[in-house]
């Protein structure tokens, strides 16, 4: 919601600067954002009084005073003679009509009013929907204008079943299903209540006669409706969260006094309905109950002073106003203490509790983590939903998409789908896992813990492994203790339905935690590392540039020298470089020393010219050692 | 040393693997708060909207209960959890206070946009006891946040809305380029769910608070797309050995 500082300040007795009014915003907890003179608010949803000039004015004067600025009709008014019944007074408990006729609607708006269009309220419609528009944003009343001559038979308010098209007064055209509170004539709905009205009934540039509808919906008969119908509302924003219901009288002579301001009025007729509305429960006064919520020590003065400066009132007791739906105990008065005091004025004082020495972690996870991460896996979080349907899913009634209707009822999918992603960024040695929890049902809903873990490539980028695989074996050894063999079940995953051209053999484990026998972690350790949180550098999603080097080192007593420089080599073009071959021929004296060192920007694809570069730069200083050499370089 | 050893050296100290930033994040989280005195307890992620919302004071009419809001699954039998806070309920009615627990884990929203996933990583905890206040829950905060951002952190709790607590705040740290960021949610526990879980709420006050893995993830390690952490890609992976 967004408001004029100009505006606003027209409500308080004080002006404060924009700066002093947004330091006093957040300490009451209104969220903004400023641009210029415009107050971007974001409330919270148990603060609908706020969604208004008057009322963050209210919520404000307890800091800066009210100032009694706004300006009624406070004329006579005639009663209005209206065919209309409300079948449902559980939703709409009171509603007034006001009918008003004036000479003529092609009238020069007042600056008060055309400020409003120029930096608020957007496009204009007609007379009688702009004041109602800019009665809503001062007052926080939404009221809805009818062309009083298109009313011609019996006004009806209902919530009702329907199946049926509704021409909204933008034009729009709405299939109504379900239940809705709507207005109707004839049986024909002719205004979505609380939400948007209709084409067949709504003012133009002509009207001259308007019905002014002036309603208080309960929240809970409006909540969802213009996200359902898709249609966007002031309105039901406002009614959602709840509008003052004591307001009707006000809001419809302020109303009449707009109008006044820009048109001659002929005739203003009135009728109110009202069928009775639960009121707020008084809350005894407890200023010791208050202080132990908050851990203050208020004494009583300073306890009335702050609700009253907040418009409570107090007697034997304490009564919110009309328009705060959202107090009813001594912690929500405690909270509009706290709020006045501010937040951050209120000490702090400690607890005591006694430190956790037991693990906070699941031993056996950390266990099995620790394991799997010393062997070079890396831990990978999916997403649980899947297309996958089986007969022990888990189905979403409302899934993002029909890609997402089913939780998974393994981690298999998801763990090829990580590989082959990897594959495609050009890794040659992945090793993956993954922890979670997965449901299925049966009779009840099962839970079950799972491990699951894929290998695939090379065993390891180093001059060890880097010519082996990673194969069933390998998990075998690395899974595989003094257990019986079959508790990890070791499977190969074929390519053949995957799609992928690469040739590597993939290796998958899945294992439910509580199929581990206990015994299983008597010989492994969870390694607590302490917390490192390092700057995250960017990705690149250009391609990497591979380069392999055969250093050949006939002086034995320079191979440590070589290795601390390759050991060094770094750059932010390089992302990754390790020894891949070890080989000492025992008669020459002679060690060969393979070297990858991958190339990779962030910027662009790299060109051989810039890689080259490189190249040059790492390999001068190593080839100036005496009696090391590339051969054929 | 010879030869081969420093070789061994180099490939092993390459050759380790990584847990996941928002799980390494998470533990972290949890490790703090034991150390501070908070019990991790543990529950379902599919949950009944008794323990998601209705024990929690989320009414029927609450915009989180919406269908698009909120993941339901099996004909509206059941929600996929909105936040971690149900497993604390269950933990309550099993016990008695004094109690501290902490609950962690996924957590689902009907969401998935530039900044919003469907899926998402919660830390919660809650402490009960007599004579619990607002002004407990201060220094609870302001303690978690100087052990997580240092000491000299500044601090700002501004009045905002939970159902399930009351009075609910806010809390920001100051950027260092001068903007507030926001950092979690707080608030004294709602006398009502305190009676929900049989609890006697005048002899006995709580205060709760719930912080987002990923939030903090993303602000101790400067990561800027939350997308990032769930493409499951190597090269990001792997720079949080």
């Amino acid at each position: 919601m967004k408001i004029n500082y100009q505006d606003l300040i027209n409500f308080l007795s004080e002006k404060p600067s924009k700066e002093d009014l947004s330091q006093k915003l957040f300490q009451l907890g209104h969220e903004h954002e400023i641009s210029g003179d415009i107050f971007d608010m974001e409330l919270t949803p148990n603060r609908g009084d706020c969604l208004s000039l008057i009322g963050l004015a209210r919520d404000l004067a307890v800091f800066f005073g009210k100032s009694n600025s706004i300006d009624l009709f406070n004329g006579d008014i005639e009663p209005l003679e209206i065919n209309f019944e409300n079948f449902s007074p559980k939703d709409c408990p009171k509603i007034s009509f006001l009918e008003i006729e004036i000479e003529d609607s092609k009238v020069e708006y007042k600056p008060y009013l055309e400020n409003y269009f120029n930096t608020i309220g957007g496009n204009k419609a007609n007379l009688f929907t702009d004041i109602s528009n800019y009665i809503s944003y001062e007052l926080g009343q939404p009221t809805h204008c009818f062309d009083a001559e298109s009313i011609k038979a019996k006004l009806t308010f209902e919530n009702r079943e329907c199946n049926s098209t509704f021409k909204t007064l933008l034009n729009s055209e709405v299939t109504l299903k379900d239940r809705n509170c709507v207005f109707s004539i004839d049986n024909e709905i002719i205004s979505l209540a609380g939400v948007m009205g209709g084409a067949s009934t709504a003012c133009s540039n002509e009207t001259k006669k308007v019905l002014v509808e002036c309603a208080y919906f309960n929240p809970e008969s409006i909540i969802g409706k213009s996200i359902k119908y898709n249609l966007v509302s002031d309105a039901a924003h406002k009614f959602e969260r709840g509008v003052d219901i004591a307001s009707h009288e006000m809001v419809l002579r302020r109303f009449i006094k707009v109008i006044q301001d820009h048109a001659k009025i002929k005739s203003i007729k009135l009728k109110s309905f009202t069928e009775g509305h639960k009121q707020s429960p008084a809350i005894p006064i407890d200023v010791d109950k208050i202080n132990k919520i908050l851990g203050t020590s208020l004494d009583s003065n300073e306890y009335f002073s702050h609700l009253k400066g907040l418009g409570f009132e107090i007697s034997n007791t304490i009564k919110a106003p009309s328009y705060r739906h959202d107090i009813k105990t001594n912690n929500d008065l405690a909270e509009e203490i706290a709020r006045v005091i501010g937040y951050n004025n209120i000490k702090s004082v400690p607890i005591k509790l006694n430190k956790i020495t037991n693990d906070s972690n699941d031993g056996h996870v950390a266990k099995l983590e620790s394991l799997l991460v010393d062997n070079g896996f890396t831990e990978v979080i999916n997403f649980p939903f899947t297309s996958k349907k089986k007969k022990e899913s888990i189905n979403i009634d409302n899934p993002l998409d029909s890609n997402r209707s089913s939780f998974r009822t393994s981690l298999k999918d998801s763990l090829i789908d990580n590989l082959l992603y990897n594959e495609r960024r050009q890794k040659e040695s992945i090793k993956l896992f993954e922890i979670s929890d997965i449901y299925t049902k049966d009779i009840e809903i099962k839970q079950q813990k799972k491990l699951g873990l894929i290998v695939s490539g090379r065993l390891a980028n180093n001059h060890n492994d880097f010519s082996k695989k990673l194969d069933d074996q390998y998990l075998n050894n690395l899974l595989v203790t003094d257990l019986r063999e079959d508790v990890f079940e070791i499977t190969e995953i074929h390519r053949n339905s995957l799609d992928t051209k690469k040739k590597d053999k993939i290796y998958y484990v899945e294992i439910s935690l509580e199929d581990i026998p206990k015994s299983y972690f008597l010989n492994l350790r969870a390694n607590k590392k302490a917390m490192n949180f390092v700057a995250y550098k960017p990705v690149s999603e250009y391609p990497s540039s591979t380069r392999d080097f055969s250093f050949s080192i006939d002086d034995l007593s320079k191979v440590n020298d070589v290795i601390a420089m390759l050991d060094e080599v770094s750059d932010e073009l390089i992302k990754d470089s390790f020894i891949f071959d070890f080989y000492k021929n025992d008669k020459t004296k002679i060690v060969k020393l393979g070297f990858r060192c991958i190339f990779q920007s962030n910027l662009n694809t790299l060109s051989d010219i810039e890689v080259n570069g490189k190249v040059q730069e790492i390999l001068d200083p190593i080839l100036k050692i005496e009696g090391v050499c590339i051969p054929g370089m | 040393m010879s030869n081969l050893d420093n070789i061994n050296l180099l490939s092993t100290s390459k050759g380790l693997g990584s847990l996941h930033p928002i799980n390494q994040t998470k533990d972290h989280l949890l490790k703090l708060l034991a150390d501070i005195g908070f019990e991790e307890v543990y529950g379902p992620e599919i949950e009944t909207e008794e323990f998601n919302f209705d024990m929690l004071n989320i009414k029927k009419s609450h915009p989180a209960r919406q269908m698009h809001d909120t993941f339901y699954t099996e004909g509206k039998n059941n929600v996929l959890r909105t936040h971690t806070s149900p497993v604390q309920i269950r933990s309550m009615l099993e016990s008695k206070p004094p109690i501290a627990f902490t609950s962690a884990g996924k957590v689902y929203r009907k969401d998935d946009d530039a900044t919003h996933l469907p899926m998402f990583h919660q830390v919660e905890g809650i402490y009960v006891d007599e004579n619990v206040t607002f002004a407990n829950l201060k220094h609870l905060i302001h303690q978690i946040l100087h052990e997580l951002f240092g000491n000299n952190v500044e601090i700002r709790f501004r009045p905002s809305y939970f159902p399930f607590t009351e009075p609910s705040a806010e809390v920001d740290i100051l950027s260092d380029s001068g903007k507030w960021l926001e950092i979690l949610g707080c608030g004294v526990v709602n006398p009502i769910v305190l009676e929900n879980c049989n609890i006697d709420s005048n002899k006995y006050s709580g205060l709760a608070f719930g912080l987002g893995v990923e939030r903090i993830a993303m602000l101790k390690y400067g990561v800027n797309d939350i997308r990032e952490f769930y493409k499951s890609n190597l090269d990001f992976l792997a720079q949080f050995k």
